[in-house]
């Protein structure tokens, strides 16, 4: 382990200098409370161009819209990914892939659903996440079960082993799309994680950590969110990914639950998750226990930079900044619409 | 002299400009350039300032600007740069500005829509066009086949087959086709992804378009391919066109028998022709409105960005409580107050304000800028100074001294005419054709470097000459000017026949003119001497640590100057003088004997005179002998005993006198003596001032915690931190002055070695062409020459030229600035448009 450390920089010296130089122009608290006090999307455009984004809007005539400024957002954001990623080497190249693959996953979904619903697909590739885009992509429409997706489309993509638990002859209705995408998406963190405990060294031990809370908040919401659909208590456990804290008897648990209130004497067993289900709510004022959710996720990937030597950090980097992107895109959501009474619904980054 | 030794007077002002007069005066100052404007209000948002709007104007004027210019950089139109440089427009010109920005933003986005709509007609009919010519081929295979199949005897064999099929179908097959454009890279998964989708049941026949055709949105050539694919059953045909849609590829409609298809394709071509016409057309007319764009697109960037950094700096303003009138606070150098009178009365008058705007200078406790006004021939030796750290304001500022020391301790280190020669003579070049250099700005940073310090390495170039005739070294080769003083007339011819060397006894008075010493530097004989290096050895060495005592000796002398302008006897009774007395006891007695020892001793007693080397170490060491010949002069024991006590009572006195008096000064009440900034104030306090201050103390933001921690610390002595500071100041400079002694021995090794390398070249390189006789020689000697000559540019030049340079720049920057130099000061940053136009070019 120590000489792994010992010889990290040598291939990796630049891309963490770089990811930290990045991490550092992460809004602050201070720019938060300037960007809410915000009039007009004019007036966010103006403070940003004072932080790390600076000029990214200069060229954008106005009026802005929401929709330019999530689009440039995440431009940004891609630049800064690609061009790590174009310098990486072996392991960080696949570790790097890894995060690539749940916005080809999403991006999978989203075309599928999409096309479900008759929607042109020109209209929906520009609602994908370019993260996540892949060179197939645009025929998805082709593949009318999910075996046919797989035999045509994901099986040139990296995504194929994770389909393999999907192949079925069904068709592709709203429920199996959301099963698929669950499924790919536990076999995705699964992978991960094993990849992460190859790796060894500091970064299992901050991936690890990460994905385990990735994986316990999925099988959280899955189960939440399935209370009154025509889901099966079988069908739900098998979309639990097994690589998280609740790995066996949480989720077996959770498996039995029944409503939200068996959800959560299920996280009272768990440190980690109970103070996050007590301090949530759906009264006007309280957070939701997605917010909860994004809260942790935030200060779990924040510590990740308290180490060195290790690749969580493109990992939480990148997650810590897709939050920006939804905090500013929230916040000017509200200056948009003129709904200030919940723009401090943001979840700053520490 | 007098303005670069210490940097200029500043004064804080106050500024009240009355509003409709302060865009005028703003422009004025910028394009003065003599005023550093300070934020009065730091806590307010970029977006709550007052001309918020007017600087979002103004950004939106330089997006317009700058989405033409990159139109007219693809276009490949050049952008006239006439130099002119016009004043910022007033702000009603502002609205025509936008105007004319707006039509012709709107003009250009017109004219692109219709140039991409016609360029994207004519990829289509191009695409057509070589689909047609392509698919013709793959018709033609087809025929070809077709016609195998009905041959007869192939027919026999498949006849079962055939048979079988037409009773099945009825009738013969017939196949789908569909035929279209796609993108060359994407052709590979775009098969693949076919042969998938419809399990192997689609043939796929692709060719190259040769010529690259033009994307009508960016404008990129792209590659791409021609490709017919054959299918049977219209199920697959939706499925071959989704696929066809997801990977972006251009279908078009391809009639099936080749009449139809001549007939089609003859329309196409005329269609093109036409379409062509229309397109140049265009072209010509969005031509001619970038054309005349151009033309004034530098004018307008000029205009746009000074409305934008007089908007910008008129949101550092305070608003009066009556809004009738704007207050800034500026620093300026007092000696240009003057000058900054005159250019906002100017812009009162441009404005037709009848109020004049008002100067008021004002107190504070804050260290003002550091602004050293420079010229082109300075400039470039006080970045070297600026590059260590800026001078605290007003102390003494090294660069006009450096001027000459600089170039000279390099010289020392490079020693050598020849290379000196090439080196002056190259910045000569560039000082000679500096104007037409300026214009033609590169980007090549590197060239950038040279040509700023231009000035450096024409002084540079001159030392080294000088030096070099010195050392008598010019590309390792010897000048025998004057004639040598040595001759051989003492030495017998038999001698110089049976040996390989000869010694030269300068004893022999028929040997050594000794009345006569070579004039100017080294005898060149030396250069033939088998001890050559064992005698500029010593001389070089002795040379180092004369020149570095009184560089170091000059230091500590400049702190004087430091301690007498800032008022503060206590550091020169309890900081300059032990450390001048400790250098001299030390460092300066060893000066004094190297010099008694080059006067006492000829060479007739050479042989028994004492190494210098071992006298110092004994002088510590306390190391006294009987023998008379160890002895320099008499009394050396005894002086040099005194010496030493000397300095070592120095150590304490530095250590621990100036915190003492300090903390007793504390004690008993009194005000400890100020030895921080002290505010000149030459012109006392006026009235009109303090009346001022009394409304500042209202009004200020609070001091910056640094200020108030400043400000404490006067308040309460701390002892021990006190002598902390004092006890690593005083090892810093006792335990320096040997190190750094020692340090400008670089001063003899670089020199050495320089010398030895293009001893070297001359030997290995150059010397070996010369050595032939005849005319192989001259062959051997032209062509080694060039070896030669990039060898000693490219390492005796530039390579050495480099270290010497950086040497030279540490024995500045810790050598002989570390004796008196803080170097805590921040840079005066004025509002100047010029700056303004640099930064953006």
């Amino acid at each position: 382990m120590s000489m792994q450390e010992l010889y990290f920089n040598i291939d990796n010296g630049y891309l963490e200098g770089l990811v930290r130089g990045f991490k550092g122009g992460i809004l602050k608290r201070a720019d938060y409370a300037n960007l809410v006090q915000c009039e007009t999307l004019e007036d966010l455009k103006l403070h940003l161009a004072s932080t790390d984004y600076g000029n990214f809007l200069a060229n954008e005539p106005s009026p802005l819209t929401v929709n330019v400024i999530d689009d440039k957002l995440k431009e940004k954001m891609v630049i800064e990914f690609q061009h790590m990623r174009n310098h990486a080497v072996e392991p960080l190249c696949t570790f790097m892939d890894f995060i690539t693959y749940s916005y080809m996953i999403d991006n999978i979904v989203l075309l599928i659903t999409g096309t479900l619903h008759q929607r042109p697909i020109s209209e929906l590739i520009t609602k994908c996440h370019p993260l996540g885009s892949f060179e197939q992509m645009e025929a998805i429409h082709v593949a009318a079960t999910p075996a046919e997706l797989y035999n045509a489309i994901l099986i040139d993509t990296p995504l194929a082993p994770f389909f393999v638990d999907c192949i079925s002859e069904q068709d592709l209705d709203e429920l199996n799309i959301e099963i698929i995408r669950n499924t790919l998406y536990k076999a995705y963190l699964e992978a991960f994680y094993d990849f992460c405990s190859q790796l060894g060294g500091t970064t299992s031990e901050f991936m690890c950590k990460a994905l385990e809370f990735e994986a316990d908040r999925r099988a959280f919401i899955i189960t939440i969110n399935s209370f009154g659909t025509e889901l099966t208590k079988d069908d739900r456990s098998k979309l639990y990914p097994r690589c998280g804290k609740l790995h066996p008897d949480g989720l077996a648990a959770l498996a039995r639950a029944d409503d939200y209130d068996q959800v959560r004497a299920v996280a009272e067993y768990y440190a980690e998750y109970k103070p996050l289900f007590e301090g949530a709510g759906n009264n006007p004022g309280d957070k939701t226990l997605e917010d909860k959710f994004f809260e942790h996720e935030v200060e779990l990937n924040v510590n990740a930079f308290m180490q060195q030597f290790h690749f969580g950090v493109f990992y939480a980097y990148i997650k810590l900044k897709e939050q920006e992107c939804r905090n500013i895109v929230w916040i000017a959501e509200c200056v948009a619409q003129r709904h200030r009474t919940k723009i401090d619904n943001y979840i700053p980054i520490l | 002299m007098g303005s670069l030794f210490r940097s200029e007077e500043m004064t804080l002002a106050q500024l009240f400009l009355q509003s409709e007069a302060a865009y005028a005066c703003v422009s004025e100052l910028g394009e003065l350039g003599l005023v550093q404007f300070r934020d009065l209000n730091p806590d307010v948002n970029a977006f709550q300032r007052k001309f918020v709007n007017e600087v979002r104007r103004c950004d939106e004027m330089e997006r317009k600007l700058r989405f033409l210019e990159k139109e007219i950089r693809k276009a490949g139109i050049p952008i006239v740069d006439t130099g002119e440089n016009p004043d910022a427009p007033p702000p009603r010109e502002m609205i025509d500005l936008e105007a004319t920005f707006e039509k012709l933003e709107n003009e250009m986005k017109e004219v692109n829509t219709n140039q991409e709509a016609l360029k994207r007609n004519f990829l289509e009919l191009t695409e057509l066009k070589h689909i047609l010519r392509k698919t013709q081929s793959f018709f033609e295979e087809a025929e070809f086949h077709h016609q195998q199949m009905q041959d007869p005897a192939l027919a026999e064999e498949s006849h079962a087959l055939l048979l079988g099929d037409e009773e099945r179908g009825g009738q013969p097959m017939r196949l789908g086709f569909v035929a279209g454009v796609i993108n060359r890279e994407r052709l590979p998964t775009f098969e693949r992804m076919l042969w998938r989708a419809c399990r192997g049941n689609v043939f796929l026949r692709q060719t190259e378009i040769e010529t690259p055709l033009e994307d009508p949105v960016t404008g990129d050539q792209v590659h791409k391919c021609v490709f017919i694919i054959f299918f049977q059953g219209d199920q697959l045909k939706t499925r071959v066109k989704k696929i066809c849609e997801g990977f972006r590829a251009t279908l078009y409609p391809c009639p099936e028998t080749p009449a139809e298809r001549r007939e089609m394709a003859i329309g196409v071509m005329t269609r093109i022709e036409d379409l062509q016409t229309v397109l140049n057309q265009t072209q010509d007319h969005r031509h001619r409105v970038l054309v005349s764009a151009a033309k004034n697109i530098r004018v307008w960037f000029i205009k746009a960005r000074k409305i934008k950094a007089i908007y910008h700096t008129l949101n550092l303003f305070n608003l009066d409580v009556t809004q009738k009138c704007l207050i800034a606070e500026c620093w300026c150098p007092v000696a240009d107050l003057e000058r900054i009178q005159l250019a906002l009365r100017r812009g009162t008058e441009h404005s037709g304000s009848s109020v004049p705007s008002i100067l008021n200078r004002m107190t504070t406790k804050q260290a003002p800028p550091t602004y050293n006004k420079t010229n082109k021939f300075t400039s470039g030796f006080q970045g070297l100074v600026d590059a260590y750290g800026v001078a605290s304001y007003s102390e003494v500022n090294p660069a006009p001294f450096t001027i000459i020391t600089f170039p000279f301790l390099f010289a020392v280190m490079f020693g050598d005419a020849g290379h000196g020669l090439i080196m002056a003579l190259f910045a000569l070049w560039m000082v000679w054709r500096e104007k037409q250099l300026l214009s033609q700005k590169g980007d090549n940073e590197i060239w950038n470097i040279f040509f700023g310090g231009r000035y450096i390495i024409l002084l540079m170039g001159t030392f080294s000459i000088y030096t070099g005739l010195i050392y008598n070294d010019a590309f390792s080769k010897s000048l025998n000017i004057f004639g040598s003083s040595w001759s051989m007339i003492g030495v017998s011819d038999e001698e110089i026949e049976n040996n390989e060397m000869v010694e030269l006894d300068p004893n022999k008075t028929d040997i050594y003119k000794a009345a006569s010493p070579y004039p100017f530097g080294i005898d060149p004989i030396w250069n033939l001497a088998e001890n050559k290096i064992t005698f500029l050895n010593s001389f070089k060495m002795k040379m180092s640590v004369i020149l570095g005592v009184m560089q170091m000796t000059f230091g500590v002398c400049l702190s004087l100057s430091n301690h007498r302008f800032f008022r503060d006897p206590l550091s020169v009774f309890c900081q300059f003088i032990p450390q001048l007395l400790f250098l001299l006891c030390i460092f300066g007695y060893l000066v004094i004997i190297i010099f008694y020892k080059w006067i006492a001793y000829d060479a007739s007693i050479s042989s028994s005179a004492p190494s210098l080397l071992i006298t110092l170490i004994n002088m510590f060491l306390l190391k006294y002998t009987d023998n008379p010949d160890d002895y320099l002069y008499t009394g050396q024991k005894g002086l040099q005993i005194f010496l030493l006590l000397v300095a070592v009572v120095c150590i304490p006195w530095m250590l621990f006198l100036k915190p003492f008096i300090q903390w007793r000064a504390s004690k008993s009440g009194r005000p400890s003596v100020r030895f921080g900034t002290v505010h000149m104030q030459v012109n006392g306090a006026t009235e009109d001032t303090a009346v001022i201050m009394d409304q500042d103390e209202g009004e200020m933001p609070p001091p910056p915690a640094e200020a108030m921690a400043a400000h404490k610390e006067e308040e309460e002595f701390d002892l021990g931190e006190t002598l902390i500071h004092q006890g690593i100041h005083t090892i810093e400079f006792c335990l320096g002055c040997i190190s750094h002694t020692a340090s400008y021995l670089r001063l003899w090794a670089l020199s050495l070695a320089h010398a030895e390398l293009s001893e070297v070249l001359w030997s290995m390189v150059l010397h070996i062409g010369l050595s032939f006789k005849g005319w192989l020689g001259a062959v051997i000697t032209t062509m080694v020459f060039p070896a030669f000559a990039v060898l000693t540019i490219a390492i005796l030049l530039v390579m050495e030229g480099l270290s010497a340079f950086l040497h030279a720049l540490r024995l500045h920057w810790v050598e002989f600035q570390s004796k008196f130099y803080k170097g805590e000061g921040h840079q005066f940053q004025p509002f100047s448009f010029e700056a303004l136009m640099e930064d953006h070019n």
